[in-house]
């Protein structure tokens, strides 16, 4: 008994390996090995962990501002802009691998045919752009939510791109991100989305990827985040709240799990994390015992979190792992914005775009939404205070480029 | 994140596309990742070299049986990459190629990368086309014989029945499944997809109850079969956990034998308190609760506890605003 209190005492007392995680993600964004070329289709959705997880771990000023630059041109070379006459395939690839090398103007051309933009690696790479302090002016934002709105199905789910693609739930939050993000909605079908999004309301009351799939919680975390970012989270009534709260809540073993009799694993104290703070029912969990185990993840050698004890950690995991641990006040990490998954500091940057392109009446946002998620002015002024101050260590950081492994 | 081995799927007698002289006349085209790229991957000669062939012929616009295979190696080096599949179905198009193939080749892959979306995407498509979804149950039990929670394989499965109207052998399925191991949450859900479309009447919703006590009797502890056992409930007309009496009197009989499994005990919560704000301010009835929820918080759910007394604080305004009026 009094081992099992000892062990208890060792992990409330681990502290979090702050600068062994910022180095750990600094790597990913240099030379990966090729083992990970399965991963080549998704280099932006790990450049968002690697960026995103900095961001929370107040770390950004180890970007030096030169590579700041590049990630930020390299995302800018993702972008697909359709011409008139072509179909609405607008957005960001999250690689290169349809990109080649050649001045022949007629390959280019042939190629350029099975250049889409991809819903994911949209919400990634305008994420990384925010958070990185990007003013989005080399975006255009009609364009790109034509995109949105060109791969939304009757049904009103979404696929990630013009063609070839499944569609739901994790592109009906996509769909919803990019579109609060560039605060424009464009011919999006709201209506239709929420119903797809209340069709996959299933008997236990968690969402399902699909229809009458099984309740699980990162369809949860996108069906609600998708209903906050559209403005309808309004739309649920008391007792489905309140139903949905049970489900979430009894997704705490320690740690959290994603569906009921599986187990526990790191990225869920985010998704359940976060879809409780959604509906203000966060602080209902159990702090302590969430972060015993999350704590149990984490690797003390490298840095970065894995999804179980002695599993090998991965940027997805280490992210995940830190934004769940955030939302307990770890000291050391940011807030994080729960339906976005970017930090308060990077919202509110794009709070601010969304001012100046209203203030400039910019065409684009002509049809915008008023609706605006419901934040405390306190926590807004501070998070842009943290966002100024970000900005100024990058000009003035000193700190040696992490070398790649 | 699982990673790519190349070796693993393509064997040691490897011959370099630029050596086989059917591919001469092809000139590869490198990836241009621009000046300054991040994450860039340290690709293996091999994969920068099948990628390279396949930029080439996607830029000469090749549809031929030769490009076919070259897609079939860049799958084999990252079925992550949904341009290739998309490819690669507009070639078969193009090709007029018999699909049954196909579909043997993709039962080959799934097992290989039963967790990978672009896989079951393609083989959704091909199904489609063929308009044949005879393969399509044993293709996912075989992976559910795997793993009997892959959402992948369930979401296809799901998908097949439901458009080619495949209910009719589904329960006997899904009683094995649940039969095997009742703590199986997707086996559940399947049951409850199938008699929705079967449709819930009283008899069948009492037969259902009967079949989730009988279970809960087994296992008590198990939150799937509880789960299940509400969400039936609530088929009922009028949507009332308590309009089957049958099941409050098991469950109480469960408590008085001394069960205290969380789930047990939040169910008795639930009724009680549907009951409570029914009957206006049953005071007997939600000092029931604010006991109950008293005991999850103290000792039988002690990690829920600030929810349970959150729950019983509910209550509690639920009741007064409600005498209020």
């Amino acid at each position: 008994m009094s081992y099992h209190i000892d062990m208890e005492d060792a992990a409330a007392n681990e502290p979090v390996l702050l600068s062994k995680h910022s180095k750990n993600l600094l790597r990913f964004l240099h030379l990966l090995p090729a083992r990970m070329a399965s991963h080549d289709n998704t280099r932006s959705t790990i450049v968002f962990f690697a960026v995103c997880g900095l961001d929370v771990l107040n770390a950004l000023h180890l970007i030096p501002p030169q590579m700041r630059q590049d990630i930020i041109n390299w995302i800018y070379g993702g972008l697909v802009v359709p011409r008139s006459n072509e179909k609405q395939c607008g957005g960001f690839m999250g690689c290169r691998a349809m990109v080649p090398q050649t001045d022949d103007a007629e390959l280019q051309e042939c190629v350029r045919a099975y250049q889409w933009g991809h819903l994911a690696m949209t919400y990634t790479s305008v994420a990384v752009l925010a958070t990185l302090g990007d003013d989005l002016t080399r975006l255009d934002r009609k364009n790109i939510v034509a995109g949105v709105a060109a791969v939304q199905r009757p049904d009103g789910s979404f696929s990630a791109c013009i063609d070839g693609s499944e569609s739901d739930m994790r592109f009906v939050y996509c769909a919803a991100t990019i579109c609060h993000m560039l605060d424009y909605w464009g011919d999006v079908n709201k209506e239709t989305m929420y119903q797809f999004i209340m069709r996959s309301l299933r008997y236990d009351y968690g969402f399902s990827q699909e229809l009458e799939g099984e309740a699980h919680g990162g369809t949860t975390f996108c069906a609600l985040a998708a209903l906050e970012l559209s403005g309808q989270l309004h739309r649920l009534d008391t007792c489905t709240v309140e139903r949905l709260k049970r489900w979430l809540i009894f997704r705490q073993v320690d740690g959290f799990q994603g569906r009921p009799n599986k187990p526990v694993d790191t990225c869920y104290s985010f998704w359940i994390g976060a879809s409780l703070r959604i509906l203000n029912a966060f602080e209902l969990t159990d702090y302590a015992k969430n972060r015993e185990y999350i704590m149990t993840t984490q690797d003390k050698l490298v840095g970065g979190f894995a999804k179980w004890p002695q599993s090998t950690p991965d940027p997805f995991h280490t992210y995940l792992g830190l934004c769940g641990l955030a939302f307990t006040g770890e000291p050391g990490l940011s807030d994080v914005m729960p339906s976005l998954n970017i930090s308060m500091a990077a919202y509110a940057h794009l709070k601010q775009l969304h001012e100046s392109w209203r203030l400039k009446g910019d065409e684009n946002t002509t049809g915008a939404s008023p609706y605006s998620i419901a934040t405390t002015p306190e926590l807004l002024d501070a998070a842009m205070e943290q966002q100024m101050k970000m900005c100024d260590d990058s000009e003035t950081s000193t700190s040696p480029l992490i070398s790649a492994q | 994140m699982s990673d790519s081995s190349d070796e693993e799927y393509l064997g040691t007698d490897w011959l370099p596309y630029s050596e086989r002289s059917e591919w001469a006349d092809v000139k590869p085209l490198p990836q241009d990742d621009g000046p300054n790229p991040v994450v860039a991957i340290a690709y293996s000669p091999k994969f920068r070299e099948v990628f390279d062939y396949f930029r080439a012929i996607i830029a000469s616009r090749e549809k031929t049986w030769r490009a076919l295979e070259l897609t079939t190696d860049a799958l084999r080096l990252n079925p992550a990459n949904y341009t290739v599949w998309q490819y690669r179905r507009d070639i078969l198009r193009e090709l007029d190629a018999n699909l049954k193939n196909e579909l043997d080749y993709l039962t080959e892959v799934i097992g290989q990368n039963a967790k990978n979306y672009q896989v079951w995407h393609h083989r959704r498509v091909i199904v489609e086309m063929l308009n044949d979804a005879s393969q399509e149950l044993e293709l996912t039990q075989n992976a559910l014989d795997i793993d009997a929670k892959n959402y992948h394989a369930w979401q296809h499965r799901q998908w097949a029945i439901r458009t080619f109207n495949l209910y009719d052998d589904e329960l006997p399925f899904v009683d094995r499944l649940i039969c095997e191991d009742q703590r199986n949450n997707s086996a559940w859900n399947q049951r409850f997809f199938v008699l929705k479309h079967l449709g819930f009447t009283p008899e069948v919703i009492q037969r259902e109850l009967v079949y989730t006590m009988n279970r809960i009797r087994i296992i008590k502890g198990n939150e799937s079969a509880w789960n299940y056992l509400v969400g039936v409930l609530r088929q009922s007309e009028d949507g009332l956990l308590s309009s089957y009496p049958e099941v409050l009197e098991f469950s109480e009989e469960l408590y008085n034998a001394g069960n205290r499994s969380p789930y047990l005990l939040a169910f008795l919560i639930d009724v009680y308190q549907e009951q409570a704000l029914q009957d206006g301010a049953n005071e007997q009835l939600a000092r029931k609760v604010y006991t109950l929820c008293d005991d999850m918080a103290t000792k039988h759910d002690v990690i829920r506890r600030k929810y349970w007394q959150y729950v019983a604080a509910n209550l509690k305004s639920q009741l007064s605003s409600k005498s209020a009026k």
